[in-house]
C-alpha cells in the first residue's frame, strides 16, 4: 500500500541550518495494516507523514502509493490525496464552515457527490464518531477532542484507502485524549490502514502491527509493540521508552 | 447601543464647540448672504427639464445627478477593484516567479505615481486610442488604482490564514483553486473587511478626481452649479454633505456584514 524505497528529505531551516529529516528512509507498509511511529521531536517522523500525500515534495528516491509512484511530476497528486486521509495534531478544522460543511464539503467539491448524498455519508460518519448533535455548531464552539473527531470524520468521508494521524492526541486536554483515541482504535480494527504518529503506547499495544521507532531521520528500531515494551535491543530506544513510559 | 456618562460628556463638549464656532463667525461678522434656499432644487425639483422636453415631472437636479454619476462610478471601481485586488493579491504569493514580478511590479507602479496623473494618462492614451468614453476611462483609472491597494490587502489577509488550512484542504484532494476558492479566501475576506472598506471609502472620496475628465460626477456639477451661481459655501457644503451620506452609509453597511459574519468565531 506504501512503498518507501530510499527516501531523503532535507530541508533549510530560516537561519539556513541543514536539517536531515528522512536519509536513506525506507519502508513497506501493508493493506490493512496499522503502523505507530515513535520518536524524539525532530526525528522525521511527521515528515515522512507529510511525504506520504505530499505535503512535502521528497528530495530524492522514491515513494509509491497504492501502486502510484507519486515522486513521478505527472502524477496528479489531487487524485492520490482523496485516497490518502489525514488528521493533523492542530485539527485543522474550516472555521467557517459548520461541522456538517467541514465533512461534506470536500465529498461535493472533490467527489463530485450531489450534496444530500454528501449529507447522508457526513451524517453516518459524525453518528459513528458520536458528535452528530453537534452537526450544526461551528468549530470553535466544540472542544479539542470534538474538534478531533469531527476532522477524523471529514477525512473518512472521503472513503480513504490510507488514513495518516500526526500525532492527533498531542495537541488535546488528557481527559479528551481518550474519545479520540477511541475512535483511532475503531478504526484499526474494521482494517483501515493507517500510519499513527503518536507517543501513546496504549494504542499501540492494543491495535498496532508493527511499531517503528525513528531518529535523526533513520528507523532504529522495528517491531510489535510487545517487542517494544518487553526487549527493545537498542540502547536509544530504551532510553526513549523511559523518557515516555 | 449605550448611553453613559461618558457619551453624556462628549456631547456637551460638541455642544459647546458648535457654539463657541456660531458665535465666532457672528460676531466677527462675516458678511455673507447665504442662499440656501437655492440648493434644495438642486437636488430635486418640479418642473420642465427644458424647452424640448416641457412635461412637468419630479426631476433630478445639478447636484443629484452628479450623486447618481458618482454613485455609479464608485460601484463599478469597487466591483473591479476587488476583482483585479483579488488575482493580484494571489498572484503576489505565487511560486511562479515571473507571475510574483509582474504583479509586484502593477503594484509598486501604481501605488507610486499620483491617481491624477493616472487618471489623464488612462483618458487621453485609452480615450483617443482605443475611443472609449470617459466614464469608462475614468472608473478603468479608479479601479486600477484602487486594485493596487486591495492587492495587498488581500495577499496580507491570505498569508494571515494558518497553513494547517491549506494543507488540510489540499489532503482532502483540493487542487490549489478549490482550496483558495472554498477554504483561504472566505477567511482572508472576512478577516480583511475593516481595512477593504477603509480602501473603498478612500475610492468614493477619490473618485472626485474624476471631474477633471468632464465626467459629470457629484464633483463635476457642484462646479458646474457654483460657476452657474457663485453660492461656492453653500454648494461645497451640500457636495461634501453628499458625499459623506455615501461614505457613510457604506462605513455602516460593513460593520453590519462584520457582525453579521463574526457568528462563526
Amino acid at each position: 500500500m506504501i512503498k518507501a524505497e530510499h527516501v531523503y528529505k532535507t530541508f533549510y531551516t530560516p537561519d539556513h541550518r541543514k536539517v536531515e529529516a528522512l536519509v536513506d528512509f525506507s519502508i513497506e507498509i501493508h493493506k490493512g495494516e496499522v503502523v505507530v511511529v515513535i520518536g524524539p521531536s525532530g526525528s522525521g517522523k511527521s515528515t515522512f507523514l507529510r511525504c506520504i500525500n505530499r505535503l512535502e515534495a521528497i528530495d530524492k528516491g522514491k515513494l509509491i502509493i497504492d501502486g502510484v509512484d507519486i515522486t513521478d511530476r505527472r502524477v496528479n497528486m489531487n487524485k492520490v490525496r482523496e485516497e490518502v486521509g489525514m488528521v493533523f495534531q492542530h485539527f485543522n478544522l474550516f472555521p467557517h464552515k459548520t461541522v456538517l460543511d467541514n465533512v461534506t464539503l470536500a465529498q461535493i467539491v472533490v467527489r463530485k457527490r450531489d450534496k444530500a448524498e454528501a449529507v447522508e455519508v457526513a451524517r453516518a460518519l459524525l453518528e459513528k464518531v458520536g458528535i452528530l448533535e453537534k452537526e450544526n455548531n461551528y468549530p470553535s464552539q466544540l472542544s479539542g477532542g470534538q474538534q478531533q473527531r469531527v476532522a477524523i470524520a471529514r477525512a473518512l468521508a472521503m472513503h480513504p484507502k490510507i488514513m495518516l494521524f500526526d500525532e492527533a492526541t498531542s495537541a488535546l486536554d488528557p481527559e479528551m485524549i481518550g474519545e479520540v483515541l477511541d475512535v483511532m482504535k475503531n478504526l484499526a480494527r474494521e482494517g483501515m490502514t493507517m500510519v499513527v504518529v503518536t507517543h501513546e503506547m496504549g494504542f499501540a499495544r492494543e491495535v498496532s502491527d508493527r511499531v517503528v521507532f525513528m531518529e535523526d531521520g533513520r528507523i532504529i528500531e522495528e517491531g510489535t509493540a510487545e517487542h517494544f515494551f518487553t526487549s527493545p535491543t537498542s540502547d536509544r530506544t530504551k532510553l526513549f521508552l523511559s523518557q515516555i513510559l | 447601543m449605550r448611553f453613559t456618562l461618558r457619551s453624556l460628556i462628549t456631547l456637551v463638549i460638541l455642544a459647546a464647540l458648535l457654539a463657541a464656532a456660531y458665535y465666532f463667525f457672528i460676531t466677527r461678522g462675516i458678511s455673507y448672504i447665504w442662499h440656501w434656499e437655492s440648493i434644495p432644487e438642486m437636488l430635486f425639483y418640479y418642473g420642465p427639464k427644458s424647452a424640448e422636453d416641457p412635461s412637468v415631472h419630479l426631476r433630478m437636479g445639478i447636484l443629484m445627478i452628479g450623486f447618481v454619476m458618482t454613485l455609479k462610478i464608485s460601484v463599478v471601481a469597487t466591483f473591479f477593484a476587488i476583482i483585479i485586488g483579488t488575482v493580484v493579491g494571489i498572484a503576489r504569493l505565487s511560486t511562479e516567479p515571473i507571475t510574483r514580478w509582474i504583479s509586484s511590479a502593477y503594484v509598486e507602479l501604481i501605488r507610486n505615481t499620483p491617481l491624477l496623473v493616472q487618471i489623464y494618462i488612462i483618458y487621453f492614451f485609452a480615450g483617443s486610442m482605443l475611443r472609449v468614453s470617459a466614464f469608462a476611462a475614468g472608473t478603468a483609472a479608479l479601479a486600477i488604482f484602487a486594485g493596487a491597494y486591495v492587492g495587498e490587502i488581500v495577499r496580507a489577509g491570505i498569508q494571515s490564514i494558518d497553513r494547517g488550512q491549506m494543507e488540510a484542504a489540499r489532503s482532502l484532494g483540493m487542487s490549489y483553486a478549490q482550496a483558495m476558492r472554498h477554504i483561504i479566501l472566505p477567511q482572508a475576506f472576512k478577516r480583511i473587511i475593516p481595512p477593504l472598506a477603509g480602501q473603498f471609502i478612500s475610492l468614493i472620496k477619490d473618485s472626485s478626481l474624476v471631474s477633471v475628465i468632464a465626467l459629470a460626477d457629484l464633483m463635476f456639477q457642484g462646479q458646474q452649479a457654483v460657476a452657474r451661481t457663485y453660492y461656492a459655501f453653500e454648494i461645497y457644503f451640500t457636495v461634501a454633505a453628499l458625499y459623506l451620506v455615501l461614505t457613510f452609509t457604506f462605513s455602516m453597511a460593513t460593520q453590519f456584514i462584520e457582525r453579521r459574519l463574526r457568528i462563526s468565531d
